[in-house]
C-alpha cells in the first residue's frame, strides 16, 4: 500500500453489513487528524446516524462546508447535528439503493464524508482561481485550515496557481531526520522526466514561505518545517482531476507520516538481519569447549567450569 | 482537546481483534495473515530486500516492503502468482517480527485510520510470554509509531475482566480460573488477583476445529453428507456446529428423547454450492447434542486424550496455591467461540461440583466424620460477550479513568528503555 485511502474503512464495511442485516449498534472509532465519528441507531434498527467531529469545523464552515455536503449527501444532512458533533448524516436502511453497484457507491459516498468536508477550501480556492484569471490580477483570501493542534494547512489562489502550503510538527528527532530526507526526495524526484507534470513541492524548515510570513503566531522552532504545493490550472481544471487532486493533497499529512513510520519498520527489518548475520559470525569464532578428562594426581576426575 | 480513544489490539494465532476502546464489538476482526512478494516459506537468505542500484538517492526507488496484503486480503491473495501467505503469530506468540511490525504498521493506518501519535494503545499477550517479546513489542510500538502510550496486558486476566459484564457478578475481582478456548488448543489459566499462576497452566488439545472435525466424521457415518460437495464439506459442519448444537445435561436421556420424537428434535439444514450454486439439504441429528459432548467425556473422538475437561478444572485448582483456591472455584470465567455452545456452564459447574463434593465426602469419611467442611462454592460464569471476552476486557479496561496512569508513557519509555515493560501495574478491580 502505497498511497492512503480517502474513504473510511469502517464506515464501509459498517453499512455494507447493516445494509444487508440491519441490527442496533452504537460504535466510536476516529480518522485521521483527529476527526471522532460515531454511528448509532438512536431510534430504530433501520435508521443509522453517522456523526462526525472535526476540529477545525468553524473554519470550514466559512469556506463553505454547507454547500458541499448538501450537494454530496442532499437530504440526508440533519438540520440539527448529534450533540458534541458537528454533522450528523441520517442514513434509512429502507431507502438505500439495491445491492449492486449502486449500493456500494453510496455507501462509498458515505465513507467519504471527511474529506468531503475537508475539500471545502480546496474547491472554493479553485474556484476564486478562475475569477482572479478573469479578472487577470489581484490575490485570494488566505485561508487557514488548524486541522490539528500545531499544525496547519494555508491555501491562497493567485491568478494562475493555487498555493497549499502545509507546516508540519516532528515531535522526534528520528521523525525529523526522516521526513528532511523524504521531503529533499520530492523536490529531487520532480527533476525525473516521466513526473514533470506533478505539482512544483518546495519544503523549508524553521523559516516560512513568503506567502505567511505576515501571519502572526507562527512557531519558531526547529521542529516546524514547511511543505508548498504550487498548484497550477492543469491540476485542477478537469472536474476528475480536481477530485483526485484534493483527495490527494489532504491526506498529505498523513501519508507523510505513514511513510516515516514504514521507513523505520523497514530500516528495523534490515538491523534484525545484521544482527542476526553478526550473530552467526559470533558463533562461527566460538572454539569447541576442550572435553579432556583431567585427572588429579591420585587418579580423581577434576570438575571445571567448562566456559 | 478531548483524548481520542484508546486502540485496543489483541492478536491471536488465528484471528487479530482490533478496535478502539468503549466499544462492544471490535472494529475488526480479521485473520492473523500476512501476503508478501516472494514464497512463502520463511527464511529469505539474503533478507529484506534492498534497492538495486546505489548512488543518487532519487534511484533508489524500491517499494517492495510496502507490497503485501494483510487479514482476509492476505487470505485473497494467496493463490496470486509471487505472492506467499504467512503467519507471523505461532502458538500465541509472535515469531516473525519483521512480519509483525508490518502487520501492525498496516492495521493502523489502513484499517483504524489512526494516527498513532494520537493514541494509547492496549496489546495482548500469552500467558508466560518471555518478557523479551514484550520489550520488543514496546521497541516496535514507541520507536517505530512513537505512541502516546502502552499498557500489555495478559489475555487471561482481560477475560477475567470481561465477565465484569454480567449481572452475576457482584464483585469485580481479578482472580478465577479462565477457560479459554478458541480453534485450536484450550488454555485452563488460573489466575490469583491479576497475576496468572504461571506453574498450574494446562492446555488440551480439544478445541474448535476438533468439534468441527468430530461433527463432520458423525455426519459421514451416517450418510448425510452424500449430496454434499466434498470441498463444502468442513464449512458445512462448522456452520451445523456453530448454529444447532448444545449441551446435554445427560446423554442417554437424550438419545431416548430424539428417538421418542425425531421430527421434533431433528434439524435441517439447507446449503448452496459457492461455485455451482447447486442447493443441498441434510439432516442434523444427534451431533447437536454429541458435538460440545467431546469436552466432557473426550473418548468418544479422541484415543489418546481421555480427561474430561472438569477433571482438568479441578486438577489446575489443586495445583494452584491452597489461599487462592476458593477463590478459583467460586469464579471460572468461559472465554472463546468454542465456550459458546448453550448450557456448557450449568454442565460444567455440575460436573465440578460432584468432583468437589465426593472429595470432601472422601475427607470426612477419612477422618471418622468428626470434622464437617462447609463446602466449596463453585461457579461458572458464562456471559454475552464471550466469544471476543479478551477484546472487551480490554475495551472496558482502557475506557477506566485509571488506565492512563498504569500506562507506560512515551516519555517514560525514552528515560528508561524497553526494559519499563517488564513491569505492569494491575488495575481496575475493586479488591
Amino acid at each position: 500500500m502505497i498511497l492512503l485511502e480517502s474513504h473510511n474503512y469502517i464506515i464501509q464495511t459498517t453499512l455494507a453489513e447493516k445494509a444487508i442485516k440491519p441490527s442496533s449498534l452504537d460504535v466510536q472509532f476516529v480518522d485521521f487528524d483527529g476527526v471522532r465519528f460515531r454511528l448509532s441507531t438512536p431510534e430504530r434498527k433501520t435508521s443509522l446516524l453517522l456523526s462526525m467531529n472535526i476540529r477545525c469545523w468553524d473554519e470550514l464552515v466559512n469556506y463553505g462546508v454547507h454547500d458541499i455536503l448538501v450537494r454530496e449527501y442532499g437530504g440526508l444532512v440533519k438540520v440539527q447535528p448529534e450533540p458534541e458533533y458537528n454533522v450528523s448524516l441520517e442514513i434509512d436502511l429502507d431507502q438505500i439503493p439495491p445491492e449492486g453497484e449502486q449500493r456500494d457507491a453510496f455507501i462509498k459516498s458515505i465513507s467519504l464524508l471527511k474529506r468531503n468536508a475537508l475539500a471545502a477550501p480546496f474547491e472554493r480556492g479553485f474556484r476564486e482561481q478562475k475569477q482572479l484569471e478573469q479578472a487577470g490580477s489581484g490575490q485570494g483570501e488566505l485561508m487557514a485550515l488548524h486541522y490539528r493542534d500545531e499544525e496547519v494547512i494555508y491555501v491562497q489562489a493567485s491568478p494562475d496557481r493555487v498555493t497549499v502550503i502545509f507546516s508540519t510538527v516532528f515531535r522526534e528527532e528520528t521523525d525529523r531526520i526522516f521526513g528532511k530526507v523524504f521531503l529533499q526526495e520530492f523536490v529531487d524526484a520532480r527533476r525525473l522526466p516521466n513526473i514533470q507534470s506533478a505539482p512544483q513541492v518546495l519544503y523549508t524548515t524553521r523559516d516560512p514561505p513568503l506567502e505567511i510570513r505576515h501571519l502572526p503566531g507562527l512557531t519558531d522552532s526547529e521542529d516546524i518545517g514547511y511543505v508548498t504545493f504550487v498548484l497550477f490550472p492543469r491540476h485542477f481544471a478537469n472536474p476528475t482531476v480536481a477530485e483526485s487532486t484534493i483527495s490527494h493533497i489532504q491526506l498529505f499529512r498523513d501519508y507523510l507520516h505513514y511513510h516515516i513510520k514504514c521507513s523505520k519498520a523497514y530500516m528495523h527489518s534490515r538491523m534484525r538481519h545484521r544482527v542476526s548475520e553478526f550473530q552467526k559470525v559470533l558463533n562461527r569464532a566460538k572454539t569447541e569447549a576442550a572435553s579432556v578428562d583431567r585427572k588429579t594426581a591420585s587418579g580423581r576426575s577434576m570438575s571445571t567450569f567448562s566456559r | 482537546m478531548s483524548l481520542l480513544a484508546p486502540i485496543i489490539c489483541d492478536n491471536g494465532t488465528g484471528f487479530s481483534k482490533v478496535g478502539f476502546a468503549g466499544n462492544s464489538d471490535p472494529s475488526f476482526v480479521f485473520p492473523t495473515a500476512i501476503a508478501t512478494r516472494g514464497p512463502a516459506a520463511q527464511p529469505s537468505r539474503s533478507g529484506p530486500a534492498v534497492p538495486p542500484r546505489p548512488g543518487h538517492l532519487a534511484s533508489k526507488r524500491g517499494v517492495e516492503d510496502l507490497d503485501f496484503f494483510i487479514g482476509d486480503e492476505a487470505l485473497a491473495n494467496a493463490q496470486t502468482p509471487g505472492y506467499g501467505v504467512n503467519y507471523p503469530i505461532r502458538h500465541g506468540q509472535i515469531e516473525n517480527w519483521d512480519y509483525m511490525e508490518r502487520y501492525w504498521e498496516q492495521t493502523i493506518f489502513k484499517y483504524l485510520r489512526a494516527e498513532p501519535e494520537d493514541h494509547y494503545f492496549l496489546l495482548t499477550e500469552p500467558p508466560i510470554n518471555p518478557p523479551e517479546n514484550r520489550e520488543q513489542t514496546a521497541e516496535i510500538f514507541f520507536e517505530s509509531f512513537n505512541i502516546k502510550g502502552l499498557y500489555i496486558a495478559v489475555q487471561a486476566v482481560l477475560a477475567l475482566a470481561a465477565s465484569w459484564s454480567s449481572n452475576r457478578v457482584t464483585d469485580r475481582t481479578l482472580t478465577g480460573t479462565v477457560i479459554d478456548s478458541g480453534d485450536g488448543v484450550t488454555h485452563v489459566i488460573p489466575c490469583a488477583e491479576g497475576y496468572v499462576i504461571g506453574s498450574a497452566i494446562k492446555h488440551i488439545p480439544i478445541a474448535g476445529r476438533d468439534i468441527s472435525q468430530f461433527v463432520l466424521n458423525l455426519m459421514r457415518e451416517r450418510g448425510e453428507l452424500a449430496t454434499v460437495p466434498s470441498e463444502d464439506h468442513l464449512k458445512v459442519a462448522g456452520r451445523v456446529k456453530e448454529s444447532y448444537s448444545y449441551v446435554c445435561q445427560d446423554i442417554v436421556k437424550e438419545f431416548r428423547k430424539y428417538d421418542a420424537e425425531p421430527y421434533k428434535y431433528f434439524e435441517r439444514y439447507d446449503g448452496e454450492h459457492a461455485a455451482t450454486g447447486r442447493k443441498y439439504s441434510l439432516d442434523v441429528g444427534y451431533e447437536r447434542f454429541l458435538a460440545p459432548e467431546i469436552f466432557f467425556n473426550p473418548e468418544i473422538y479422541s484415543s489418546d486424550f481421555l480427561t474430561p475437561l472438569p477433571e482438568i478444572v479441578d486438577g489446575v485448582i489443586q495445583q494452584s496455591p491452597i489461599d487462592v483456591r476458593r477463590g478459583l472455584y467460586k469464579n471460572i470465567v468461559l472465554s472463546g467461540g468454542s465456550t459458546m455452545f448453550q448450557h456448557f456452564g450449568q454442565r460444567l459447574k455440575r460436573d465440578l461440583k460432584q468432583i468437589v463434593d465426593r472429595r470432601l465426602d472422601a475427607s470426612s469419611t477419612a477422618n471418622g466424620s468428626q470434622l464437617r467442611s462447609s463446602g466449596v462454592e463453585v461457579d461458572v460464569i458464562s456471559h454475552k460477550r464471550q466469544r471476543y471476552a479478551v477484546w472487551f476486557g480490554g475495551s472496558l479496561l482502557a475506557s477506566l479513568p485509571e488506565f492512563y496512569s498504569s500506562c507506560h508513557t512515551k516519555a517514560q519509555y525514552d528515560e528508561v528503555g524497553p526494559s519499563i515493560c517488564r513491569r505492569y501495574q494491575i488495575f481496575g478491580s475493586a479488591t
